[in-house]
């Protein structure tokens, strides 16, 4: 009895580990076509709360039109889209198309069809050279442009009068200056909000290190711990050791603390195009305006970010259907709706010239030109992005020098 | 048993009594192989290869994601913080539990409304209960925290970032372990209680020991089989634990707040090395076995009392 009690205690033991250890093998959607139409399934993450209606809406109009075709639709929170694709993956069952990040891993594993195989030459045509460019892995596209962001500076304006700044800030010099005296104000009051939390660290990171003239390196090299990095880096300890962020920037979330500063308690944050509408809903009151974001000379620049669609290569027989879809989707009269819902900038040239008279969107627009990407067409980008965001907030505490050198060797063993 | 042989044959069984046996114990034994045994040979068979970000199998790599294990510089740190994590917790909910379990065993009006309310942390999701706090905790909109700053115990007017250093942040989560632990070893303790048969009890009153000592004398020893079960049920709960740390330290920077468990979550999730996820499973799972072994070694929780 006794014996049977210890191996009881030990199963036991071994059943509950084990429920944890496996709950990485999720399920997977079936394209089941039992009435002989071509079934596509599409992965998409939530953008915001219109996504999935949104979405709904392209299907519905494109199936009215294409009645031989059905389409499936999964939405994934964004927290959770990469471990899903992976598993899908992993167990067989990769979407036809899929709407994420980082694809240079993808097409690596020769899982995509190429972008000028799965949409008309028109549509291909039609995309803006730069991100089409951006979408490339050695010197073919491998995904369509989807959406563009740019980011800018959000600024406060009252606080700023109140702490006698005359003129949203250009260059390092004057943010750190602003800043400081913002943050003096007092009463939970912060300069300059700084995200470097889990979140979204490497978008923030990309603000400073690139304004200081650094860069994530390109398509063949991720060059994280390199000297031209060093001034971004040390301009962040500068501005936390001066008291000119809120407390604990190494660990905060840009999404929370967006909610800050559309309270009206943060002096300037870098914001994108939907935060604009965040703040028409949660605070129309807020007097502020939007300004490039200042760099270490004050020339102009801005982290663009591009999400794209690919097509995996699953079955070739869906080749054309998901040719239509593309086709469907990136007509003007589809996708700049798609486009202005969601509140993000369209690649598309019809897509431009639709939205050109757009207030809102103006100081987006504006700075694009000078936009700068990430390297996402290195295969090593994603362990870089994981590398950011699991490890740069440690730049609170830790020299900047030892922090780049930690993401480089993560980076480099991914 | 009309055709059993003998009394002799029924203390060893045959295989003809399994044959016979098979019929009900065979849905237990097919969850078994599929539930636990099936994944844990993918998990070992995973740890052994190379697994691409993407998800796709490369080939066996034979015993290289270990080797990135433990060489991993902060695997030692993560290892104490796991053992820390345990010991405090399961500790603290035992002995509250004790405290908890005696009261609820009196005999007072509303007696049963109290025992209801023990449950509400377990009927809770865990995660819910954590964000519960967490949103408490958040500085410039927190309810804990706006409470500490207009009693005047923090004096930044936004609070203070709980949840955004690795100390604080791992010490509220060992509390709200320890809170959603409660109900469980409360009641293992009280239906051990319950067995206590109250002559005992009585005998001792007559012989004149004081409550103190009938309690650790006489009460506390007939717990024993209710508490090693309910210890040992906790220490791999807990151990295995991921949604409370997940969402209180899932924000802070580096390794400083991760345990084996949210160690194993970040090789998934920010690293996608599925691979070296499933070696550090299989490590964990061996961990859990040692400690499990080693307790009911020390602690012999089956003996008679």
């Amino acid at each position: 009895m006794k014996k049977s009690h210890r191996f009881g205690a030990i199963a036991l033991a071994a059943a509950a580990t084990l429920t944890l250890a496996s709950c990485g093998f999720g399920g997977g959607s079936s394209g089941g076509d039992a009435s002989g139409k071509t079934t596509l399934n599409l992965l998409v993450p939530s953008y915001s709360d219109n996504t999935q209606g949104l979405w709904e809406d392209v299907i519905s109009g494109f199936e009215k039109a294409n009645p031989d075709i059905k389409v499936e639709l999964e939405v994934q929170s964004w927290d959770n889209l990469e471990s899903v694709i992976a598993t899908k993956i992993q167990g067989g069952e990769a979407p036809d198309i899929y709407n994420g990040g980082p694809f240079a891993g993808f097409a690596a594993d020769e899982l995509l069809y190429p972008a000028k195989d799965v949409v008309s030459s028109d549509t291909y045509s039609d995309f803006q050279d730069a991100f089409l460019a951006n979408a490339e892995v050695d010197g073919t596209a491998y995904a369509l442009p989807l959406i563009a962001s740019a980011r800018a500076l959000f600024v406060n304006n009252a606080l700023l009068e109140q702490a006698g700044v005359a003129a949203p800030p250009t260059t390092w010099d004057e943010l750190l200056d602003a800043a400081t005296k913002v943050s003096a104000l007092g009463g939970g009051v912060a300069g300059y909000g700084m995200p470097l939390g889990s979140e979204e660290a490497q978008a923030e990171a990309a603000v400073w290190l690139w304004g200081g003239g650094g860069s994530f390196g390109d398509a063949s090299k991720i060059t994280v711990d390199d000297p031209a990095n060093l001034p971004g880096a040390e301009q962040i300890k500068k501005m936390i050791d001066a008291g000119a962020t809120q407390a604990d920037p190494g660990s905060t979330n840009r999404s929370p603390l967006m909610d800050i500063f559309v309270q009206g308690k943060i002096g300037m944050q870098v914001g994108l195009p939907p935060t604009v509408g965040q703040i028409e809903e949660g605070n129309p009151d807020l007097d502020y305006s939007i300004v490039p974001i200042p760099t270490k000379d004050g020339s102009a620049f801005t982290l663009g970010v591009m999400d794209q669609l690919m097509a995996f290569k699953n079955d070739d027989s869906k080749k054309d259907a998901i040719t239509k879809f593309f086709d469907y989707y990136y007509s003007a009269d589809v996708y700049v709706p798609w486009v202005q819902t969601e509140g993000f900038l369209p690649v598309t040239k019809s897509g431009a010239e639709a939205l050109s008279g757009e207030e809102a969107l103006k100081p987006f627009l504006d700075v694009l030109p000078d936009a700068q990407f990430y390297p996402s067409t290195n295969p090593k980008w994603s362990a870089t992005d994981g590398a950011f965001k699991s490890l740069f907030g440690q730049i609170q505490t830790k020299s900047a020098q030892d922090v780049l050198t930690e993401i480089q060797a993560q980076a480099d063993a991914g | 048993m009309g055709n059993a042989p003998g009394g002799a044959a029924r203390g060893r069984p045959g295989g003809r009594d399994l044959a016979k046996a098979l019929p009900w114990i065979a849905p237990a034994l097919a969850l078994i192989l599929g539930v636990v045994l099936f994944p844990a040979g993918v998990m070992f068979f995973n740890s052994t290869r190379d697994i691409s970000q993407s998800g796709v199998d490369k080939g066996s790599v034979g015993f290289d994601n270990y080797v990135e294990v433990f060489s991993f510089p902060y695997f030692w740190p993560i290892f104490l913080r796991t053992i820390v994590w345990v010991v405090v917790v399961v500790v603290f909910t035992v002995l509250i539990s004790l405290g908890i379990a005696q009261i609820l065993n009196k005999a007072f009006p509303g007696r049963r409304i109290v025992r209801l309310v023990v449950i509400i942390p377990w009927a809770a999701s865990v995660v819910m209960t954590t964000m519960v706090v967490y949103y408490g905790l958040e500085p410039y909109f927190g309810v804990i925290n706006k409470f500490l700053v207009d009693v005047g115990l923090i004096d930044t007017p936004e609070g203070y970032g709980w949840t955004r250093n690795p100390t604080t942040a791992f010490v509220w989560s060992i509390v709200i372990a320890i809170f959603v632990s409660l109900p469980f070893t409360t009641y293992t303790i009280l239906a051990g209680l319950a067995t206590v048969p109250s002559d005992t009890i009585e005998a001792a009153k007559m012989d004149g020991a004081s409550p103190a000592r009938t309690y650790f004398t006489v009460v506390l020893p007939q717990l024993r089989g209710a508490l090693s079960v309910a210890v040992l049920i906790n220490i791999i709960n807990v151990f295995n634990s991921l949604p409370i740390l997940k969402v209180m330290t899932g924000s802070i920077p580096g390794y400083d707040a991760d345990t084996i468990m949210t160690m194993i979550f970040k090789y998934i999730q920010n690293q996608h090395k599925v691979d070296v996820a499933s070696a550090l499973s299989v490590v964990a799972f061996l961990i859990v076995i040692v400690i499990v072994a080693v307790y009911v070694k020390v602690v012999k929780p089956t003996r008679e009392v």
